[in-house]
């Protein structure tokens, strides 16, 4: 018998599990029981049936389904003795739910956590193109959902190229297959404006890859708008719920990702109509803007000519007002020159008086015309005699008279009594 | 990646032509519309719905099978 420390025991006995025994590890159905996560890392629960319980370890990144006690499960792992404890337990890598009950179960679980985490958030939902160019179709070739979408798809629109990548939708494969081929077309936009992934419906085991949290995150995630279409309208796979629009069958899918063409067709008409329409409705105002605009100017013009036939008529009247004033001045002119001639008639007559009279006292001055009443200018050499003194005793006289002249001798001087 | 030449590439995008349509509408929607303008988007607009109702008729659905090694994509 060989001697071992406790140490190279146990791992004499993990190596033999592991490397002889169990060399591609165990996997083992039973029930959940006494589950529990310390430190928020370690996962700790027994698997139980009837008759007996193991002790099961593992972590929680490993051990991504969400798992609660009485659930039905299958899991995959190591069995070991632990050193430091000395205690037996099965490290489990995986753990998948078995049965119809326990899918569901598990269903249930995982469709609560990643809706917690936002997957499922509407707000995340992206618009699919109303005209997709390019469809990416993710689907098994041999299904009929890949058969019914594209004859779907072929009924209603035509302007289309569709790029399928053939994957396992069921199986060990499935989900492996589903997460590169979205991953593929993320890489690779120019393939597609949309993605569809599809298959037909079946039992909840059937579904389990597009249940499967790797199926669904990875449908949450793609950088190109996604429909997911599984099964029957019942069917509701997590990736339904996950993708930017669901579609109750891979038919259905058809025909969210492409309109009909006949109702495009109606659309197309039902626009042109409208196009007609407003330009018809465009030409109409405008007409009716023109004859407005006719109409004001009718307007302006007749009240143009209007105002000018006032003007006319001020004219006129204006004219006919300046005729009365000349006519008016003409008639002042003659009263005046006739007033004039009046004026000057009485001056003339006034000065013809006045001359007369004028020349009658002129003729008054006349020394002649004095003797004519019997004056006489006596001169003594030449000259008038105004004082008696001038003259001498013998002295001539010259004696005019009005009519005729004397000589006469001086025989006297008499002079007057003031000299 | 996209082959030129022969290939009937410059073909319409029925998409465009559609989205196109559809804001000319948009345009005579809004009012103040200027009249040569408005032709010009008249004669736009028929010749859109034309080359959409076209394309509709010539088009065949073309599906291309992708094989995908999958173990190299990821």
């Amino acid at each position: 018998m060989r001697n071992y420390s406790v140490t190279e025991f146990i791992g004499f006995l993990n190596a033999a599990l592991n490397e002889a025994v169990f060399p591609d590890g165990v996997a083992i159905e039973g029930e959940i029981a006494e589950y529990r996560v310390s430190q928020g890392k370690w996962i700790w629960f027994l698997l139980k049936d009837n008759d007996s319980v193991l002790p099961c370890f593992g972590t929680v990144w490993k051990l991504k389904q969400p798992i609660e006690d009485g659930l039905q499960v299958r899991i995959y792992g190591q069995p070991k003795v632990h050193e430091r404890s000395g205690k037996f337990s099965v490290v489990v890598d995986r753990v998948e739910p078995v049965g119809e009950g326990a899918l569901k179960r598990a269903y249930e679980l995982l469709r609560k956590t990643l809706e917690q985490e936002g997957l499922f958030d509407p707000i995340r939902k992206r618009p699919l193109p109303k005209f997709p160019r390019r469809i990416g179709l993710v689907a098994s070739r041999e299904s009929a959902a890949y058969s019914d979408f594209l004859r779907i798809l072929g009924n209603r629109w035509s302007d289309v190229e569709v790029n399928s990548v053939h994957v396992q939708v069921q199986g060990k494969d499935a989900i492996g297959d589903i997460i590169s081929a979205l991953s593929f077309f993320s890489a690779h936009p120019e393939l597609a404006d949309v993605l569809v992934l599809t298959r037909g419906g079946g039992s909840l085991e059937d579904l389990q890859a597009f249940n499967s949290e790797e199926v669904t995150r990875a449908v949450f995630s793609s950088k190109i708008p996604i429909v997911v279409g599984v099964g029957h309208e019942r069917d509701e796979t997590l990736a339904d719920f996950a993708a930017d629009v669901r579609a109750s069958t891979p038919s259905n899918a058809a025909e969210i990702v492409v309109p009909d063409r006949i109702e495009i067709r109606a659309a197309i008409e039902s626009l042109r109509h409208r196009l007609v329409g407003r330009m018809e409705q465009t030409i109409n105002d405008r007409l009716t803007g023109m004859d407005r605009s006719v109409r004001v100017m009718e307007r302006g013009i007749m009240s143009s000519i209007s105002s000018f036939r006032h003007r006319q008529r001020d004219l006129a009247d204006a004219f006919s007002l300046f005729v009365d004033r000349v006519a008016g001045s003409v008639r002042d002119l003659s009263r005046l020159e006739a007033g004039l001639f009046t004026a000057s008639d009485l001056f003339l007559t006034r000065l013809s008086g006045r001359l007369l009279n004028g020349s009658r006292l002129l003729e008054s001055f006349n020394p002649k015309s004095v003797l004519r009443r019997g004056y006489a200018i006596a001169r003594y050499q030449g000259q008038p005699i105004k004082d008696a003194a001038a003259v001498a005793i013998g002295g001539r006289l010259d004696v005019e008279l009005h009519q005729g002249q004397v000589g006469a001798r001086v025989e006297e001087i008499i002079k007057s009594k003031n000299q | 990646m996209p082959q030129k030449k022969s290939t009937p590439e410059k073909k319409v995008d029925f998409g465009q032509c559609y989205a196109e349509l559809e804001q000319i509408i948009d345009w005579f929607d809004t009012g103040e519309i200027d009249l040569d303008e408005g032709l010009k988007k008249f004669e736009r607009g028929l010749d859109l719905a034309q080359k959409c109702r076209e394309r509709l008729a010539e088009v065949e659905t073309r599906v291309n099978e992708l094989k995908l090694k999958f173990g190299e994509t990821l």
